[in-house]
């Protein structure tokens, strides 16, 4: 039970980051939700950790025009959906990279010490973006819109 | 809210609850009161929780962390003494969640025959909704000497076991799950199907009445007439009846458990923790949709 100065340190931050996002989301839709994007995808649950929708828009070469989302949920749930969603966007990740990001290093990267067992929560937002993702490729290639 | 109007709403415990104005005069309490925060949402308390309480989170504290089962006696002992209780501390539990989770960790303690516990009516909602003190600081308290307590499972806890012979003898049964749930409609959530059932539908004969019907907008628990009305008038419920709770995994059902049995007085009211994770997976295990 007892945490190091140093644990305990690293808690805080990873709790302040994850705070600062849920209360500040990025790339989040309040009220309208975009009707041009070639994917909706929902996931989680309302009655446990949250629900998110994440809006994907491919471009014409197959790489993310564009990313958002909306939900409802704890603040690790939206906290993390809006770091992901932040980093994928800043560092131009392509749909592939997305699909290749790595739950247990996310998590890790979050901070082991704030997330405890709530790891689902943690990745709500990262694994329904790759389901997005997976469903972009998947009309791709049947040529069809995606949304869901 | 005062207590006069907690007595007002009519509950057979009146004394399980207490008001927000009663915890606001009971903060510096702290021989004789802890307030424990229980959310969903674990990171709330850190954002700020009523000054003095502590935490408890249901996954982390009250969990055992290898089987699916409650914590054992030796680990409660010792969290109560890290949080500073002792036997006879009057533990006031409020949460997120119209307190959903803080019924949730009322019946573990509950299971370990800490009963000098109370649910604070309303709570964080209601508490941050009145604009009362809120802090992050975390409070330290000396620790205690609580003894080791039998476990005893039997009196608030159903078994599947238990579930079998309440549905030979036709027992009542109340589904807290969302109608969608209780349908069959919903087996798990998207990308989790691990943490779903590979059936869905309902316990036979079990009556559905979603968990947070028992509450008013403001999060406080509707009067005991009110409660009546839906769980009597409207299931068939009645106070001598045995009746035993169940939801996904036991903490939805805790809340109507807590309402069953204080606020309505049922002496015979048992949580099924094991659920439908557990239900919806057995073997040949009796339906309905």
């Amino acid at each position: 039970m007892e945490a190091k100065p140093g644990a305990l340190e690293r808690k805080k931050s990873g709790a302040d980051l994850l705070v600062e996002h849920s209360r500040n989301p990025r790339h989040k839709h309040e009220e309208d939700v975009p009707e041009d994007a070639d994917v909706a995808m929902p996931g989680g649950s309302p009655e446990c950790g949250g629900s998110v929708v994440i809006y994907l828009k491919g471009d014409a070469d197959g790489n993310v025009e564009w990313l958002s989302w909306t939900g409802q949920g704890d603040t690790i749930s939206m906290g993390a959906t809006s770091i992901v969603i932040e980093r994928i966007l800043n560092e131009g990740l392509s749909m592939q990279e997305i699909l290749e990001l790595d739950y247990e290093e996310f998590v890790d990267s979050l901070g082991r010490e704030v997330i405890g067992s709530r790891t689902r929560h943690a990745t709500l937002g990262l694994s329904t973006i790759k389901g997005a993702v997976r469903q972009y490729q998947r009309a791709g290639r049947s040529g069809g819109r995606a949304a869901v | 809210m005062t207590e006069q109007e907690i007595q007002q709403k009519g509950y057979a415990n009146p004394d399980a609850l207490v008001s927000t104005q009663w915890v606001a005069e009971h903060l510096g309490d702290t021989d004789n009161v802890r307030i424990v925060e229980s959310d969903e949402d674990v990171l709330l308390y850190d954002i700020g929780h009523i000054p003095n309480s502590v935490k408890v989170d249901w996954v982390e504290d009250l969990n055992d962390p290898l089987m699916r089962d409650y914590l054992d006696p030796e680990h409660f002992a010792n969290l109560m003494a890290e949080l500073g209780i002792s036997p006879e501390t009057t533990v006031i539990f409020y949460g997120d969640k119209n307190n959903w989770w803080a019924t949730y960790a009322l019946w573990v303690f509950g299971l370990f025959g800490h009963d000098n516990v109370k649910v604070m009516d309303g709570g964080r909602v209601k508490w941050e909704a009145e604009g009362r003190e809120m802090t992050q600081e975390v409070p330290s308290f000396a620790r205690t000497d609580y003894p080791v307590p039998q476990r005893d499972d039997s009196r608030i806890r159903a078994f599947k076991e238990d579930v079998d012979r309440h549905l030979e003898a036709r027992g009542q049964m109340v589904d807290v799950r969302s109608p969608g749930e209780y349908r069959g409609e919903l087996l798990h959530m998207p990308d989790y199907p691990q943490e779903g059932a590979l059936r869905g539908g309902h316990i036979p004969g079990a009556a559905n009445v979603p968990w947070a019907r028992a509450v008013r907008e403001d999060a406080t628990f509707k009067s005991a007439d009110e409660l009546k009305e839906i769980y009597e008038g409207e299931v068939g419920l009645s106070q001598g009846d045995d009746v035993i709770a169940y939801c996904r995994i036991g903490e939805r059902s805790s809340h109507t458990w807590f309402v069953l049995k204080y606020l309505l007085g049922y002496e015979g009211v048992r949580n099924y923790d094991g659920s439908w994770t557990e239900w919806g997976n057995l073997v040949r295990a009796p339906i309905e949709r």
